[in-house]
């Protein structure tokens, strides 16, 4: 099948759409299918595959205390255009085509099936209330949509009319399952460790939840160790850490996919003890992945992946002695540790990106039209074509 | 300019807007109906791959099925292609309910099994998205400006296609990557 994949974010800043985008074209093009993306991004030479075509750069527009990026107008729409004509694909997929971004203009432009995805990261309700029926005539236009999570169908639903089905973020089970440890951490043979991942300047990831609850935990595993990798400043980590809970901590820093893989399969538990919705939680499938037994907040999304409890410790959100509890006593069973382990490889088997291209396959197999190709309208024409005659008659027939 | 001058621009310009508006939501309306056109195709696929593999199962492997079993379901199907009473959704939900009552460890070939499997997952895709579709140019219809200037107001409204697509123990028992993976 001919595919055209169309991310809407710059492909050289790191972010989970485009993470997406990547790891689903490569898999496409592994089951052998023909795959072709557009993507905006810093720089051109950013996109290393031929197979890869640039729709240049978004401009970042500062909303809501961040930032969101915006390519709109009639320059990226020639490249749209250009882009369909030369493709001859049987099917576009946009990723979250409500943003005023090169998505929507493949919305616009695109005469044939649209699968669209979406991913409601970085989107907002408010922004969606006021925007959503502006767009809605051209997002119309899509055949078959996906939300990656609950939390996203939901959106769609709410603001964008229309239903989605759900088909989770993946991740490449085999590069978390197997490989080496981190160096001087390898886990049930050194001392035991407890892994937390993310920003940690920021609040809502918890950090200083789960160091008020080590602070419980050390007294009861005196040899535990708490692993800190992510972006954010030291010295203020340090200060958080305090003079008593120092030899416990270790930072890492910001890690690469091969180290954070590493990562995973080195700690005795992945903490996640974050105090706000994330829209999906592939952290916590990249630790199932890799084995780690995992201890997490309550949070819905987080609830949907550990299967409420069944491949996972679930304790409530912002609460120091309960993470504590959960902590040490896992710390001491290891028992449990095994049987979580188990049964998070299963579940993560099933976010393997082999498994979900499929589902992703399936999808563009229901809204291909057999013998027909995905074409670009010359102008978003108003003009009327009167439709063939008969096809209203046949409709209701089959209908009935 | 005099008050008859301005209550005729103000009146052109009214006329003009509702005549933009009115192309607009024609074009909307046209490019629907070829989506709901697309869905319906998509769904009715879906709907006779079901029914042909039903009544292969049926006919081909009572032993396996029991005898009643099979019978039941070569019927289902039969009824699916020509409604008694004329409800199409009626009868497919009576082939579906026929499909969710096999058990999980039918003794017929894997490859049979699978496309059954993968068959119902396309179906419930196929369902979801022309449903989608109608529901959209319901919403479209039913404003109130586009009833009131009487857009498409000829026309019949597209039907939802209302059915129990759920898969059952025979259906889901296939891991999703192999469902019907050697099905076009």
């Amino acid at each position: 099948m001919r595919i055209g994949l169309v991310c809407p974010y710059m492909w050289d800043t790191p972010g989970g759409v485009q993470y997406h985008v990547r790891d689903l074209a490569e898999t496409l093009r592994g089951l052998g299918h023909d795959v072709a993306v557009l993507t905006p991004a810093e720089s051109e030479e950013s996109l290393t595959e031929p197979w890869m075509t640039w729709a240049g750069r978004t401009v970042p527009i500062p909303y809501n205390g961040a930032m969101s990026s915006v390519q709109f107008g009639p320059v990226s729409a020639a490249r749209v255009r250009r882009w369909l004509r030369d493709g001859h694909f049987d099917v576009v997929h946009v990723h979250d085509p409500a943003a005023p971004s090169i998505g929507l203009s493949v919305c616009m432009l695109a005469e044939g099936p649209i699968v669209a995805t979406f991913h409601a990261a970085t989107v907002r309700s408010k922004w969606l209330t006021a925007w959503g029926p502006m767009v809605r005539p051209w997002l119309e236009r899509i055949s078959g949509r996906i939300a990656v999570s609950d939390f996203a169908r939901r959106l769609q639903v709410e603001h964008l009319g229309g239903d989605a089905v759900i088909i989770p973020n993946g991740v490449h089970v085999d590069a978390f399952a197997e490989g080496p440890s981190l160096p001087g951490h390898t886990r049930g043979v050194d001392g035991p460790t407890i892994g937390f991942i993310g920003r940690y300047e920021e609040p809502r990831k918890g950090l200083p939840v789960l160091l008020e609850a080590m602070r419980t935990v050390v007294r009861r595993h005196p040899g535990a160790q708490l692993l800190v990798a992510g972006r954010g400043d030291p010295e203020a980590l340090q200060e958080l850490v305090g003079e008593e809970l120092r030899p416990h901590v270790a930072l890492l820093g910001e890690l690469t996919e091969a180290d954070k893989a590493a990562f995973f399969r080195s700690v005795d538990v992945y903490c996640a003890p974050n105090l706000l919705g994330e829209s999906f939680g592939v952290i916590l499938i990249e630790a199932l992945a890799a084995g780690a037994p995992i201890v997490a907040s309550d949070l819905a999304a987080f609830a949907a992946v550990l299967e409420d409890g069944a491949a996972g410790v679930l304790v409530r959100r912002g609460d120091p002695a309960a993470l504590a509890a959960a902590l040490g006593d896992l710390l001491a069973d290891p028992e449990r540790r095994a049987e979580l382990s188990t049964r998070g490889r299963q579940v993560a088997a099933g976010y393997d990106w082999s498994v979900l291209a499929q589902r992703i396959l399936a999808v563009y197999e229901t809204v291909v039209v057999p013998g027909a190709e995905v074409t670009a309208a010359d102008a978003d024409e108003i003009l009327l074509t009167p439709d063939s005659p008969g096809r209203g008659t046949r409709r209701t027939r089959v209908r009935r | 300019m005099t008050t008859t001058g301005v209550w005729l621009l103000v009146a052109a310009v009214v006329v003009l807007l509702l005549l933009g508006w009115t192309l607009w939501t024609l074009t909307r309306l046209r490019r629907l109906s070829g989506r709901v056109d697309r869905a319906w195709t998509a769904l009715e696929t879906q709907l006779q791959r079901r029914a042909g593999l039903a009544d292969e199962l049926g006919r081909e492997h009572a032993d396996a099925l029991g005898e009643g079993a099979a019978h039941r379901l070569a019927e289902a199907a039969a009824a699916v292609r020509t409604p008694p009473s004329g409800d199409r959704e009626a009868a497919e939900n009576a082939l579906g309910r026929e499909l969710r009552e096999l058990p999980a460890d039918l003794a017929v070939p894997t490859a049979l099994q699978a496309d059954l499997a993968g068959t119902g997952t396309r179906l419930q895709l196929a369902r979801r998205f022309y449903n989608d579709a109608v529901r959209d140019t319901r919403d479209l219809r039913h404003r109130r400006l586009a009833r009131l200037l009487r857009v498409h107001a000829h026309r019949p409204l597209p039907r939802f296609f209302d059915i129990d697509d759920g898969l059952g123990p025979a259906l889901s028992a296939v891991p999703p990557a192999d469902r019907g993976a050697d099905r076009p």
